[in-house]
């Protein structure tokens, strides 16, 4: 949509934005770290809704191109941390999709460690991957989003992004700079039509659950319960709770959301630690 | 005759224009019986006219929404009123008892009225609209932002008390809205002031709507937070 001069769109150009429920919304979703967990959660349910979904992780194994077939969609396995991995997997959707209406930076890096002993290693590529690998991934479609005059951005951020953990400094660093882009975005693309918002979970029953348990040497059910005690709704988010709000956002009904961190985590971010 | 028991029943307060309105309409959309307890007559299922100001009348027209349907899934708390362009010295004291009596008043007697049903099933959802002058507050209006203000206060303290039932307490705070509230003149429609939100338009009643199905339908993870769809208006 051609701008008028003002940078700002004529009323009624956009057609998502348009405030109906009923209305059908944006047409192709990408989401990163699709594989298992959230990511895997949210483009099924993200097909659910009607959206063509391409989805993206680091490994091309069967789980990406077993969920791409499974979805109808298209599997853009790339290691998103790669300078040239962004424009490639925007160049890919657009040839087998269309142009992405829809992103959801889901893929993230995570270490554990004590901050005197930080790898600097680690340190850059929790950075890489989850901070500078969505900038550029935001990089790529948004000349498609702009040339639409509407898209929506929906980033994964993390509680501990908004309040810090101990031994996840570098990991919280890159989920708050990631609140940080949602704010920088919402107010620098929301005249164009494009609306850029995040969800910061905290707790969520996924497979990674697994690798905290045996890390922690005890059983799945034990780390669930070590979880549940830190929540004060005394219960996990299922990954269906946030492609929820995924869906929320990416959808007709979040069309005068900008710049916002929703947090469906249970009250952990609210609570006094 | 329709057959009750089985839909998820809401009761919202201010239902009749605006906000509540368009609650009341998008929850219908999706299969929910309205219960309204409004100044005002409405098309609800149960239409209640009362003065949330009034403890005893709020709590009558819960009850008799639980007998009639047998069940409150959500309250909406979106009765109030607005009162645009006061310096603080001018806000008179009635100016300031009534404002808060129906905002923050209104929504305690509302909260209050639900929550033994609520409690009594185990879960629930309350959802109180706030307003993102209660997040940035303003130059002038003092009263409706404190009062508003202190619904938030309200909805976070609600919420964490409860947190370990089913019953969620969040808040939706919405920003500039194309209601009867805003008058034709109102400061907040003029197109100076719109250019300066990232969406560069009054949000409308339905965007809200959306946010507070939203919350009804899949917040069980919210526990006292703040939904903002306000344009922009704050980030």
């Amino acid at each position: 949509m051609p701008a008028d001069g003002t940078g700002r769109p004529a009323a009624g150009a956009f057609a998502d934005t348009t405030p109906d429920h009923r209305r059908p919304g944006p047409r192709v979703a990408l989401v990163t770290g699709a594989a298992q967990g959230l990511g895997r959660v949210t483009a099924l349910r993200l097909a659910a809704e009607g959206f063509a979904v391409a989805v993206n992780d680091i490994a091309a194994d069967e789980r990406l191109t077993g969920l791409a077939t499974e979805l109808g969609g298209l599997a853009v396995p790339a290691d998103i941390s790669a300078p040239e991995a962004a424009p490639a997997i925007a160049r890919a959707v657009a040839d087998a999709l269309g142009r992405v209406d829809v992103l959801v930076a889901n893929a993230a890096a995570m270490a554990m460690s004590p901050f005197p002993g930080a790898d600097m290693d680690q340190w850059w590529h929790q950075i890489d991957v989850n901070l500078t690998g969505h900038f550029r991934l935001i990089q790529a479609v948004l000349p498609g989003m702009r040339a639409a005059g509407h898209g929506r951005i929906v980033i994964i951020t993390s509680g501990w992004g908004v309040i810090g953990h101990p031994n996840a400094t570098a990991y919280a660093a890159s989920k708050a700079g990631l609140i940080a882009l949602t704010k920088g975005l919402g107010r620098e693309l929301g005249p164009q039509g494009i609306l850029t918002n995040a969800i910061a979970p905290s707790f969520i029953d996924t497979p990674q659950l697994r690798v905290d348990a045996d890390d922690a040497g005890i059983t799945l059910e034990e780390m669930r319960q070590r979880y549940r005690e830190q929540i004060p709704v005394r219960r996990l988010a299922t990954p269906e709770d946030i492609a929820g709000a995924v869906a929320f956002l990416a959808g007709p009904g979040g069309s005068a959301m900008i710049g916002q961190i929703l947090q469906p985590n249970g009250g952990v971010t609210r609570t006094r630690a | 005759m329709t057959e009750y028991g089985t839909d998820p029943v809401a009761v919202i307060t201010g239902a009749a224009s605006g906000i509540g309105a368009a609650c009341a309409e998008r929850l219908r959309d999706g299969g929910w019986r309205i219960a309204a307890i409004d100044l005002r007559d409405s098309d609800a299922d149960l239409a209640v006219t009362a003065d949330v100001r009034d403890r005893a009348a709020v709590t009558a027209a819960v009850d008799e929404a639980a007998a009639r349907f047998g069940r409150i899934d959500l309250a909406v708390t979106a009765a109030g009123y607005y009162e645009e362009g006061i310096d603080i010295a001018d806000i008179s004291h009635g100016q300031w008892d009534r404002m808060l009596a129906v905002i923050l008043g209104g929504t305690v007697n509302t909260f209050a009225a639900v929550l033994p049903h609520m409690l009594a099933r185990g879960e629930g959802s309350i959802v109180a609209i706030s307003s993102e002058l209660a997040l940035a507050g303003s130059a002038t209006d003092l009263h409706y932002v404190a009062a508003k203000g202190a619904v938030l206060g309200l909805v976070k303290s609600l919420a964490m008390e409860v947190a370990q039932t089913a019953i969620r307490v969040n808040a939706v705070a919405p920003g500039p809205t194309d209601t009867p509230l805003l008058a034709p003149d109102s400061l907040w429609r003029e197109p100076a002031y719109l250019a300066t939100l990232p969406l560069g338009r009054l949000v409308t009643p339905g965007e809200i709507a959306s946010a507070v199905y939203y919350l009804a339908t899949e917040g069980s993870m919210y526990c006292g937070e703040v939904l903002s769809p306000n344009a922009g208006a704050v980030i």
